[in-house]
């Protein structure tokens, strides 16, 4: 599904190459859950957002369903991250001014489904994750643990192929963090969605069915 | 998708209530001015473009060549035998149609009482064939038909006769009895023809006066309409026209030409005119004016908007991440601006609503805020669309195209570029109000000038009454004397009255020209001298207080009977020999001598440089008396001329004018100007500071920390709000600069047009640096203040 191959990233600082990425080379099957390790700074959220489409490399090829990711042009680009990727975000990122049902509607707004499937998605999505008696309440009306439900939720909601997700349980409890890890194990194995997550926990980590510790830009251990 | 977008945006204008009012206001008050301004330029384009055959209409304009100079004089009028020969023998005429004594006064006798009424006019029998009229009752034929027959309007029909049908009623006019035959709907306030009473032109040239000379072709009293056939040929018609006239005038110094009936509004040449014209320059300009303002309040809404871009940058960057498109942000922020413009719209048409009597006023036309009338919609919705683009555009384009990593990164996502703009967009709107300010000031300085200096005559406690020709034109030359000796009479005697003299004009406002009609010993005879005819009597200087330069003023009695008084301007003009007093002198052939130099008045408005004048002795009438009333008895003088009035002239009503409000008139449209300006100024300077207190709300906000920081490190209170105001300051300065000399050439141009006018003197842009200081420090200072003298704890904490 993802292949990177030596994928490199740099920045430029009084005029010498300071590597955030260096000759990554990746290989990661559709279905699989991949835990991304590593001490701060060392580029695992870099490495998520150019897997993510976010950013680019400096260096490299990268192929995702075996199309060429950074010669595509800009719409296509959007269109196939569109249709393939949920994000999630430590510090759950929901739309302040749109209450849970709307920020969970919001994707699918953008891809143009139609109103009455729209309602019957967004109402599963909030079925299954409990939250039906809390779609018209505001992001700040609820706890970080929910807060992050709903940017799950969202970044399901449009049946992606593959999720990622940048240390969402970083800002919860244990509690919480071992319910959402249960979730993503849940939807990684029954709904055969493909998971790559950051995290700082060797506990979390282990969710995962491989891990892979970076240090300095670099591959250090690549556990399967 | 839109009720999405349309609920993000409403919900996002809620959470930033300050900002949303500021762009609110700033929005409507903008509108306002622009849609009146739309309003009024578009009825002055849309001039008769109502009548079906619009494009076939033309009027005929005989240009009539004065043989000196190459001077011509261009008339709106023809001989009324053109108008019946031309419709018989070109071919190209499908109709034709007159009017006459255009926009005259009349009295309608009403019930025994006299009213007068202002715009009037004969037509001829088909003018409602030529023009479109909506008939409420009556028709046109039987207005054909009748040459006794009278058309009015419904306003009118109501005033005499209230709701009920009015056909077939008797109207009274001056002396004769006319049938209402057709009541029509109000005159569109696009018309030329503003007729409130039409009389069939058959009454009029019937009439023995008229009809003595009505076939002569030396006499052009007839504004001419044809209409002509689809395929006829403008240049052929002409033509014919020509040859008409070249057969039947002997030695014809006209050249006959058609205007278009549509381009009939912005004519600038004719030597006179009844009708009410436009000037197209001038409805650019305050087009101009229009779009700058609204320019201006949108500027507001960019500023704040991208101000806050940091702010929104994160929902922005969501948004992408969840599949958002570059399509789906721009559609966002669009939607909000049209949002905020369309609630804008609505607080405008509001405002002018309430306004509408003010710019009533000012424009002198009876517009009404109708949303029934398409033109109305066009209005509105292209101010809404010019609005939503101007707003929503460049943040539209500048809030969708930042990447969402880097705003989740914490990177600023506004560009040195947008601060750029932004300030740009200030000194725009800073510039703006600076000129503004400066046309105001100038303008204002200027008509204090022509009020206080000194126009060469006291016209304070003088009254002036027009005897009406129709009351002595029967009376033969002794009769006449011995009327005026009475009624001059009864108002010396009435106590009231402390000095009384006859004039043949108003000494404000002399319109009487004529060219190679003097002369005198020594007169070079190739110099064909233009002068001012002008008659007084002896009491004359008396009453307006002249100052004599030389020799004395008219005697009373036969003596000056062919003298002349001349002023200083036609003394130079002249080069007469000396002593100037008794030399010879000849007004179309009444020859006698020069016994005065008056010091020279304005005897015109002091738009024109005082020109030669020539005063001739009158015989003790004249059409204008001029009663000086004693001091403290203006009432008593008004009854006592009421009075005589009654007595002498019992068919007329009574009339007055005080000469010092004849003479404000004079200057009524530089005052309507004036305060037009005025107002377009205080507009964009409430509009800029508003835009400017919103942005200092915001870079304060942004600082609060900073400024904490400094106040820690032992900061001042003045320092800091000099740290928040600099800035802004810089900006106003610079403004300033780029606008003074805008304003100076703009003010300039304007003065031009006084033949007597003030120096732009340099404390004008003193004084107005000096305003556009104060109003940005007080506006900017309030956020600054209250930021500086807040506990620094407080600040750092809300980080
Ligand atoms: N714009 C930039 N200019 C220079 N260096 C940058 C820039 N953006 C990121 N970096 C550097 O890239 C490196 C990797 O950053 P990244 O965010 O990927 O780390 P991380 O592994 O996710 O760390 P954390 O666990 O703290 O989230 C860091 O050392 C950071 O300083
Ligand atoms: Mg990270």
């Amino acid at each position: 599904m993802i292949q990177l191959e030596k994928i490199s990233k740099w920045y430029n600082t009084n005029g010498a190459r300071n590597f955030v990425l260096k000759d990554i080379h990746l290989d990661i099957e559709e279905g699989a859950f991949l835990s991304i390790m590593g001490p701060s700074g060392s580029g695992k959220s870099t490495l998520l957002n150019i897997i993510g489409m976010l950013d680019t490399s400096d260096e490299g090829n990268y192929r995702f369903f075996g199309e060429s990711v950074f010669d595509l042009k800009e719409k296509k680009r959007t269109e196939l991250y569109k249709k393939n990727i949920g994000y999630i975000f430590q510090a759950y990122h929901l739309i302040d001014e749109l209450t849970v049902y709307e920020n969970i509607e919001t994707p699918l707004l953008y891809q143009d489904v139609k109103g009455s499937e729209r309602k019957a998605m967004v109402a599963d999505m909030l079925d299954r994750f409990n939250m039906v008696g809390k779609k018209d309440l505001f992001p700040s009306q609820l706890s970080g643990g929910q807060q992050q439900l709903v940017g799950i939720a969202r970044a399901l909601i449009a049946k992606p192929k593959l999720l990622l997700a940048d240390e969402p349980t970083g800002n919860l409890n244990s509690k919480q963090g071992e319910e959402i890890m249960e979730l993503f194990k849940k939807i990684n194995t029954e709904d055969k969605i493909t998971i790559i997550q950051v995290t700082h926990s060797e506990k979390n980590a282990a969710y995962g069915d491989r891990i892979i510790d970076l240090l300095d830009g670099r591959i250090q251990q690549n556990i399967q | 998708m839109l009720r999405n977008y349309l609920k993000t945006a409403f919900r996002s204008l809620l959470k930033n209530k300050f900002t949303t009012a500021i762009n609110l206001f700033g929005l409507s008050v903008g509108m306002t001015a622009a849609v009146f301004i739309f309003i009024w330029v578009q009825n002055e384009h849309s001039f008769d473009n109502y009548h079906p055959s619009n494009q076939y209409i033309y009027r005929i304009t005989n240009t009539i060549n004065l043989g000196t100079n190459n001077d011509t004089w261009k008339w709106e009028t023809s001989p009324y035998n053109l108008g019946e020969f031309a419709l018989k023998e070109i071919p190209g005429i499908k109709n034709l149609t007159r009017c006459g004594n255009v926009n005259s006064s009349h009295n309608i006798i009403y019930k025994n009482r006299i009213i007068p009424e202002k715009n009037c006019a004969y037509v001829d029998s088909n003018w409602f064939s030529v023009f479109k009229y909506d008939f409420v009752y009556g028709d046109p034929s039987a207005f054909n038909n009748n040459n006794y027959a009278v058309a009015i309007t419904e306003s009118k029909a109501k005033k005499y006769f209230g709701t009920a049908n009015p056909i077939g009623n008797i109207l009274k006019i001056d002396t004769l009895n006319y049938t209402v035959e057709a009541v029509v709907k109000d005159n569109p306030l696009n018309s030329s023809f503003q007729f409130d009473i039409m009389m069939q032109m058959g009454s009029h040239i019937t009439q023995p006066r008229v009809a003595k000379n009505i076939h002569s072709w030396g006499n052009f009293n007839f504004p001419t309409y044809v209409l002509l056939q689809d395929n006829a040929n403008v240049q052929k018609v002409t033509g014919m026209l020509n040859a008409i006239m070249n057969r039947e005038r002997e030695k014809n110094s006209a050249n006959t030409t058609l205007q278009p009936l549509s381009t009939m509004h912005f004519e600038t040449d004719l030597q006179s005119t009844s009708l009410p014209h436009g000037n197209r320059k001038t409805t650019y300009i305050f087009s101009v004016l229009g779009i700058l303002l609204l320019l201006t309040a949108c500027i507001n809404y960019v500023n704040l908007t991208t101000a806050k871009a940091s702010l929104r940058s994160k929902e922005v960057g969501i948004k992408k991440i969840i599949g958002a498109g570059r399509k789906h942000l721009f559609m966002q922020f669009i939607v909000e601006s049209f949002l905020i413009s369309i609630v804008s719209l609505l607080l405008s048409l509001l405002f002018i609503q309430l306004l509408l009597p003010v710019f009533n006023s000012i424009t002198e036309k009876q517009f009404v805020l109708t949303l029934f009338s398409f033109t109305m919609w066009k209005i509105l919705l292209s101010t809404l669309i010019v609005a939503t683009i101007l707003n929503g555009i460049y943040p539209a384009i500048m809030l969708s195209s930042f990447k969402p990593i880097e705003v989740f990164r914490g990177k600023t996502i506004l560009k040195l570029n947008d601060a750029f703009v932004r300030k740009s967009l200030v000194v725009f709107q800073f510039s703006l109000s600076v000129i503004l300010i400066i046309g105001s000031i100038v303008i204002f300085k200027q008509l204090k000038h022509i009020q206080n200096s000194n126009p060469g005559y006291n016209l304070s406690q003088v009254v002036s009454m027009e005897i009406p020709y129709n009351a002595y034109r029967k009376l033969n030359d002794e009769q006449q004397e011995h009327f005026f000796a009475a009624i001059r009479h009864e108002l010396l005697n009435s106590g009231a009255v402390e000095g009384l003299t006859m004039g043949g004009d108003q000494i404000i406002n002399v319109g009487n020209f004529s060219s190679g009609n003097v002369d005198w010993d020594g007169h070079d005879t190739a110099f064909q001298a233009t002068v001012s005819p002008y008659s007084a009597d002896a009491d004359f200087q008396k009453v307006f207080q002249l100052q004599m330069k030389e020799g004395r003023w008219f005697h009373e009695g036969k003596e000056d009977e062919h003298n002349y008084i001349l002023n200083e301007s036609a003394l130079r003009m002249f080069n007469m020999h000396t002593p100037v007093i008794g030399q010879r002198f000849t007004m179309g052939g009444d020859t006698g001598k020069v016994v005065g130099i008056v010091k020279d008045f304005h005897y015109q408005s002091m738009h024109e440089k005082i020109g030669a004048l020539v005063m001739k002795y009158n015989n003790g009438y004249d059409s204008y008396i001029f009663l000086k009333a004693a001091a403290g008895k203006i009432p008593a003088a008004l009854q006592a001329a009421a009075t005589t009035w009654k007595k002498f002239i019992p068919s007329e009503p009574f009339e007055y004018t005080f000469m010092d409000e004849s003479f404000d008139r004079l200057y009524k449209e530089d005052r309507k100007i004036s305060s037009l300006v005025f107002i377009f100024s205080i507009i964009a300077v409430v509009i800029a500071a508003l835009g400017l207190f919103g942005l200092a709300a915001f870079t304060t906000e942004i600082r609060t920390k900073e400024i904490g920081i400094r106040k820690v490190l032992g900061a001042g209170v003045q320092s800091i709000v000099f740290l928040l105001s600099k800035d802004f300051i810089k900006l106003a300065l610079l403004a300033f600069v780029i606008a003074s000399p805008i304003a100076w050439y703009f003010a300039n141009k304007w003065l031009e047009d006084f033949a007597y006018r003030i120096d732009i003197s340099w404390w004008i842009f003193a004084i107005t640096v000096v305003l556009a200081m104060i109003i940005t420090i007080v506006t900017v200072s309030s956020h600054a203040i209250k930021a500086a003298i807040s506990s620094p704890v407080n600040n750092l904490r809300s980080e």
